[in-house]
């Protein structure tokens, strides 16, 4: 009976692995994606109406102090750390916020809902936030505007309507074609790489992965794609999956992509212990300290992203902004302090730049 | 059902009672060789050395911490914060190797602290009477808060090489497999011959005959826990050193992790029985089950399913031949 | 364990409600406020829901450490009932709580056909219910539900939250089987003795089915709750549920041993640990904080309760 059991279920997850690898690479969503162009010319943003909230009866606070919580995916991971920094940056420049960060210790809207909706009583002028779920949010958020409570989302973002303005590290499809564009650089054309992710549920990893698909299918047509594991935000379980993929592909995997900044990081580790730096490519998302090994010994070439503290910075600005009324619906640029005008796309959305990338030459300059 | 899986049970041809009092560990192992070959034969690559060097080391510290959760409830107890205390030690060894203390003040504070929590634990544990799975419900939350406090996850990196206690290699095979495998051996050794082992068992059977026939049941439990942290301690080090980055947070189910590899490996939740034997194999058994489903292409949306129904299913079994066997 | 006896730590229990809340409101104004004590009541429905079901499980002496899962579970089947399965969203509500239910007598099964620790079956049915979730949606979210669906988690009747209403006559229910009907007796009696209860007549097995399925049930029921509060199901809904609810119940008084609780006590756990979140937060003390102040007060609270008892010569 035992038996049976266990080859029930293995003829489970089988008949369920071929029957979903003919779709498009596991760990995307299904929504719609729009592929950049394969030369490199990023198109204009299309510029649309102004489509965020607006809270209702929010008090005058131009010029104001006001109090603010960033309350982000989850707290007591570096990168969440790094936003965090870069919002009390911001505070202590402009000197009238008073920000501080809080959150739920592991990534989950059950938690994040329960902070936010504490915040909304307490009575805070602002919400900054990177949603776990962008439609289990809303509700929640929809409520602190309708105490009119101004709300800025950041790095993940909630439905349109629950918020009045998010700050874009940068276009999902931007993301997709800078690491495949790298990794293609370092493995060829007909390179085959793996994807180490965290969950198949967190909605930024799954729209950059489906956006990778679409842009490989686009412009990489010849890369293939082998598999997508899952290793949530735990470094040592990310380290153990990379290593498995390496032990199970051998000389065929090349590349491997870590889409979140534990995970990257832990593939290079991997790679690293497996003696194959040079051979096999990792190229991903990660904060700079956690690669600083990695990109000095040459194991990794180039790490990308955003500077989140400058997203956090730049989202304490917005913040502002619309705390002070300078930035209003219909705004095509905002002024975020020390980072300039940033661009106002997707009606609501602002732009923090370019992806950055981080090499050898300029790694040793950050500390986050 | 024997009480003590020390002593054989008497009667029938010793191989019966080898097999009746050590069944499950048998189970476990058995389910290890034929987990290997079948995977191994529909992809070779899982039978490389490097594969198998990974599966092991990647998980010892795992199994080494079911050493001391095994002892914890063979003694009749439970420890739920082993997965926030591993994170707390990893972090405590990670800063002090970087802040340019002697690596040997690095490697053994963190397990004295280990050591130090957990007794604690047991102290409380024994002489107030409160449910041990109460008093780690709370260890768990104290640790995890105050790590999250004093750190808020940063990153802890450029720890001295020397530090590095799991990337050492001896004869080409990780150091963590060797301390699996001499902890286990040595912890099992203990728990059998040892009077603090046969008290242990003892405890966890029936506190009160414990008790009588002149045992200190208190004093038993918090050297258990004590025990308990010095393992939780070593697994801690191993973990912390595993990679070249400490992410200072609490790895998410580590805890679930450990107690499973406990009670599949034949600890018997209720006390009393069970060895540490059976705990480091159902660790392994865990650990090439999981690298196993990905060498088989099962769908990675399934995958937790699949683990799912193998623990069932190994549960299942167990009990069955417990049925057989009595 | 005698009248007297319960009434004890319920008694510690309620001081120390009184105590905390009195601390919360002086140090925050918007504590003590009936808008944000109804909030409260909202939020803590889901886990209040599964606790009541919990306060059975542990005094029978067994433990359901898949109820998160199940949660999960039934969200994902709710939706899936819905959009995929092209079900009428009343009767796919029905089927979601059924198939909840059925999770939870499945845990039933094999605690009793195959004598599997309660402790060891559902730490199993934990990741195979987790994983069915996450397979069965393959990572997608279902969305789109019409509005009346989102009374159940949002609405409001007379002016108190609707799960609440919900959640107060689950309570009274549950409350009433435990304290006052033979179900609620045999339910005692199997945790204080497993086999006095089985050779005194009592049906252990199907009494454990019972429970093991309500408590799948009362899980399916937070799910939908849930799910409705936040517009979308998601297959990592409900994760570390079982943590939260065996504090609540453990904080009331409920021996883990079996054999002793009650669902006031549970109930008082639960307003405690409620009350304990959302005060600190008010009062600025950040979410890490809050996790260690629970942990200690559950030991406290636990310890207290103890030489409390020891020094009545309990």
């Amino acid at each position: 009976m035992t038996k049976l059991t266990v080859a029930v279920a293995l003829c489970l997850g089988l008949m369920s692995g071929t029957a979903f690898a003919a779709s498009a690479w596991t760990g995307g969503d299904d929504l719609p994606t729009s592929p950049l162009s394969c030369d490199g010319a990023a198109a204009a943003p299309a510029a649309k109406p102004y489509d965020g909230a607006e809270p209702s009866s929010a008090p005058d606070r131009a010029g104001k102090n006001i109090t603010v919580v960033d309350i982000p995916k989850l707290i007591g991971i570096g990168y969440f750390n790094a936003t965090s920094k870069g919002i009390q940056e911001a505070a202590t420049e402009l000197g009238n916020v008073e920000a501080k960060t809080d959150g739920p210790t592991k990534a989950n809207i059950d938690e994040q809902i329960t902070f936010i909706d504490n915040y909304i009583t307490s009575g805070v002028d602002g919400i900054l936030f990177a949603a776990n779920d962008p439609v289990a949010i809303a509700p929640v958020l929809k409520k602190a505007l309708s105490k009119g409570i101004l709300v800025v989302g950041y790095d993940a973002n909630s439905t349109p309507d629950a918020r009045q303005w998010f700050v874009n590290q940068a276009e999902f499809n931007g993301i997709a074609k800078s690491l495949l564009d790298n990794m293609a650089k370092e493995i060829g054309e007909d390179g085959a790489f793996a994807i180490v992710t965290s969950t198949f549920t967190t909605p930024n990893q799954a729209r950059w992965i489906a956006e990778m698909a679409a842009y490989a299918a686009a412009c990489h047509p010849k890369m293939k794609w082998l598999e997508t594991v899952e290793a949530q935000e735990d470094n040592n379980l990310s380290f153990n999956q990379a290593t498995t993929l390496i032990n199970k592909h051998g000389d065929e995997l090349k590349g491997i992509f870590g889409m979140t900044s534990v995970a990257t990081p832990a593939s290079a580790e991997a790679v690293t212990q497996a003696g194959k730096c040079g051979q096999i490519a990792v190229v991903g998302l990660a904060t700079p300290n956690a690669m600083k090994p990695y990109v000095e010994k040459d194991c990794v070439k180039s790490v990308v992203l955003w500077n989140p503290v400058d997203l956090g910075y730049a989202a304490l600005q917005v913040m502002r902004a619309v705390a002070d009324q300078s930035l209003k619906p219909g705004a095509t640029t905002v002024k975020a302090g020390k980072l300039g005008d940033l661009q106002v796309i997707n009606g609501s959305e602002i732009l923090l730049g370019p992806p950055f990338t981080f090499t050898k030459e300029n790694i040793g300059q950050f500390d986050f | 059902m024997s009480t003590a899986a020390a002593v054989l049970p008497v009667g029938r041809s010793a191989v019966r009672r080898f097999l009746a009092a050590y069944g499950q560990e048998i189970v476990v192992l058995s389910s290890i060789v034929a987990l290997f070959l079948v995977v191994g034969s529909v992809n070779p690559r899982f039978l490389s050395d490097t594969n198998i060097n990974s599966i092991f080391a990647g998980n010892a510290y795992i199994a080494v911490a079911a050493i001391g959760m095994s002892m914890v409830i063979i003694s009749g107890h439970i420890d739920v914060s082993v997965g926030s205390l591993i994170g707390v030690i990893a972090t405590i060894a990670g800063t002090l190797a970087v802040s340019g203390y002697p690596v040997w003040a690095a490697w053994l504070v963190p397990v004295l602290f280990a050591v130090a929590v957990n007794a604690s634990v047991g102290a409380l544990v024994a002489y107030t009477r409160i449910p041990s799975i109460v008093v780690t419900l709370g260890m768990l939350s104290i640790l995890k808060g105050g790590l999250i406090s004093a750190t808020a996850g940063a990153w802890i990196t450029d720890m001295p090489a020397e530090f590095m206690i799991a990337q050492k290699r001896i004869f080409g095979i990780a150091s963590p497999v060797y301390f699996m495998v001499v902890l286990t051996i040595a912890a099992a050794l203990f728990m059998r011959y040892s009077d603090f082992g046969r008290a242990v068992y003892a405890v966890g059977g029936n506190i009160e005959a414990a008790r009588a026939a002149g045992l200190n049941p208190e004093r038993t439990v918090v050297g258990v826990f004590a025990l308990h942290g010095l393992f939780a301690g070593i697994a801690g080090l191993l973990f912390a050193t595993q990679l070249q980055v400490i992410q200072s947070t609490v790895p998410p189910n580590l805890e679930l992790t450990v107690i499973t590899a406990s009670v599949i490996g034949g600890v018997s939740i209720l006390g009393g029985t069970g060895t540490v034997i059976g705990s480091t194999l159902a660790a392994i058994l865990f650990a090439a089950i999981g690298s196993s489903l990905i060498f088989l292409n099962v769908s990675a949306y399934w995958l937790r399913a699949v683990l799912g129904l193998m623990i069932l299913a190994t549960v299942l079994a167990d009990m069955a031949r417990r049925r057989r066997a009595v | 364990m005698t009248a007297s006896g319960l009434l004890r730590h319920e008694s510690v229990l309620a001081a120390l409600i009184i105590l905390a809340l009195a601390i919360l409101a002086m140090l925050s104004d918007r504590f003590f406020t009936p808008e944000n004590l109804l909030n409260q009541g909202r939020l803590m429905a889901e886990v209040g829901l599964v606790a009541l079901a919990m306060t059975f499980v542990i005094v029978t002496g067994g433990i359901d450490l898949s109820v998160g899962s199940i949660l999960g579970l039934t969200a994902i089947l709710f939706g899936v009932f819905w959009q995929n399965v092209g079900m009428p969203l009343p009767v796919a509500m029905l089927a979601a709580v059924a198939s909840g239910t059925l999770a939870g007598l499945g845990n039933g099964l094999i605690i009793t056909r195959f004598s599997v620790p309660p402790l060891i079956a559902t730490l199993a049915t934990l990741a195979l219910y987790r994983g069915l979730a996450e397979g069965i949606s393959q990572a997608r979210s279902v969305r789109g539900y019409p509005e009346w669906f989102f009374f159940f988690g949002q609405g409001e009747v007379l002016g108190v939250p609707f799960q609440l209403w919900v959640l107060a006559i689950a309570t009274a229910v549950c409350a009433i089987i435990l304290g006052l009907t033979p179900f609620g007796r045999a339910t005692y009696a199997i945790g204080a003795n497993e086999t006095a209860a089985r050779f005194s007549g009592i049906r252990v097995s199907a009494t454990k089915l019972w429970i093991y399925a309500g408590a799948g049930f009362l899980a399916a029921l937070a799910a939908i709750i849930f799910v409705s509060r936040v517009t979308t199901t998601r297959s990592d809904m409900g994760t570390g549920l079982e943590l939260d609810v065996i504090t609540g119940v453990v904080l009331g008084g409920t021996s883990i041993f079996g054999g002793r609780g009650t669902i006031v006590g549970t109930a008082l756990g639960l307003v405690l640990i409620q009350a304990l979140k959302n005060g600190l937060a008010l009062s600025g003390v950040k979410g890490d904080g809050t996790i260690v102040v629970i942990g200690v007060v559950l030991i406290v609270a636990i310890l207290v309760s103890a030489i409390i008892d020891r020094n009545r010569g309990g």
